[in-house]
């Protein structure tokens, strides 16, 4: 059950596609976990079709109808696929396997197992994703009962649970829960101590630690 | 519109197709442009757009969206891949996934609940039909909207989400 979904702004970003890269694979890797904001999503699509719809048209070449149905000679006829009901094949989880999310497969080079991660310090590990600018991607991966240590964020900070969880003062957290915080929110996530916890989080900025050790060690980790 | 390209997926019917390229092409072409594409480029975005659609026609459910939707959808992954130059993660629309049955789900999708939405969309305050464009037309952050227009983000997000409460309201969702 799925408790913490993405604001219905960035739901927006991700329908409309100014949300770049990053945002859109976090956005995407939650709605494999979730069906209510699969739906949302359609639903935020709808108005892109009407805006779409009311645009002023502006003609194409006056050729562009003709190559486009000469082209479709040239096309393999695909196979009229016999029509699905919506839902009616659908795979629970089909898009999870082995606690990852399809859309962060290229990203990894696989799943979850093959992760090659990085050790910094002795509970925590991460993976580097991208970066774009001042936005980064990476997986992160606690010991049960891991802290990340007390911190606030230069920008946004984002956080999918992909496995195993973490609390904070802001809530629990589960596989599929999108956390979100902005600058002047501090936090100490906690891992649960079940089991490790893999997250997946987006920043577009650096994380300020409140403590010494950490304020000198995250810059060299690029956190 | 649906109708259309319900024969374009069961009869892969030319005449379909060629009406559907005559209303939709040039209303890609104007989204292109809108997001900074050139001519000679937006055109043929717009033509793979349509191209796309002959396609796929079968993975199209009448019930879960309109026609206009599914294109909208199709000409925004191909910009993002050929102007943005990235990668847009999507689940596989293959999957065919299981959604959330909400009470708009049965309507929205519905051509007189698509006529309503446009609608709604005309009557927005100014400074909200704004920010909606914005969304789907500037391929921008909503922190480099705000910074644009002068305003603080969370304002850019209160009319956002003030204009969602409006929208679902004229399609009888009473939020």
């Amino acid at each position: 059950m799925i408790r913490h979904h993405p604001d219905e702004t960035l739901l927006l970003a991700y329908a409309g596609g100014a949300a770049d890269e990053a945002l859109s694979l976090i956005v995407a890797a939650h709605m494999a976990f979730c069906e209510t904001c699969r739906a949302r999503v359609r639903k935020l699509e709808t108005i892109g079709g009407s805006l779409l719809e009311d645009l002023r048209p502006v003609a194409l070449s006056d050729d562009a109808l003709d190559a486009a149905l000469a082209k479709l000679d040239k096309m393999l006829p695909e196979k009229p696929a016999p029509r699905r009901a919506y839902g009616a094949s659908a795979r629970a989880g089909a898009t999870i396997k082995n606690g990852t999310p399809d859309v962060l497969r290229p990203y990894i080079g696989g799943d979850l197992r093959d992760a090659r991660w990085r050790r910094m310090g002795p509970n925590l590990s991460y993976l580097p994703l991208f970066r774009r600018g001042p936005v980064t991607a990476r997986l992160l991966r606690g010991v049960p009962g891991a802290a990340t240590g007390m911190h606030r964020h230069a920008g946004e900070e984002y956080t999918l649970v992909l496995r195993g969880g973490f609390r904070d003062v802001t809530g629990d957290y589960g596989p599929g829960d999108l956390q979100m915080m902005e600058g002047d929110m501090r936090h100490n996530p906690v891992a649960d101590t079940s089991e490790d916890c893999i997250n997946l989080a987006v920043t577009t900025g650096a994380l300020k630690f409140e403590d010494w050790p950490h304020k000198i060690v995250a810059p060299l980790f690029g956190f | 519109m649906n109708a259309l390209l319900g024969r374009v997926a069961s009869e892969r019917d030319r005449a379909a197709f060629a009406l559907l390229f005559n209303h939709f092409a040039p209303r890609v072409k104007a989204y292109l442009l809108r997001l900074g594409a050139a001519p000679s480029l937006a055109d043929d975005l717009a033509q793979e757009a349509l191209l796309n659609l002959w396609r796929k026609a079968h993975l199209f459910d009448p019930a879960k969206a309109s026609a206009a939707t599914w294109l909208f959808t199709i000409a925004r992954n191909l910009r993002i891949d050929a102007i943005r130059r990235e990668k847009r993660p999507e689940l596989d629309p293959e999957d065919f996934l299981p959604e959330a049955e909400t009470p708009a789900d049965d309507g929205l999708a519905r051509a007189d609940d698509q006529t309503r939405l446009r609608k709604a969309l005309k009557e927005l305050p100014a400074d909200q039909i704004e920010v909606v464009q914005l969304s789907f037309f500037a391929d921008k952050p909503h922190s480099q909207i705000a910074h644009e227009l002068g305003i603080p983000l969370g304002t850019v997000k209160s009319r956002l989400r003030l204009a969602m409460a409006r929208l679902k309201h004229a399609l009888g969702e009473g939020e």
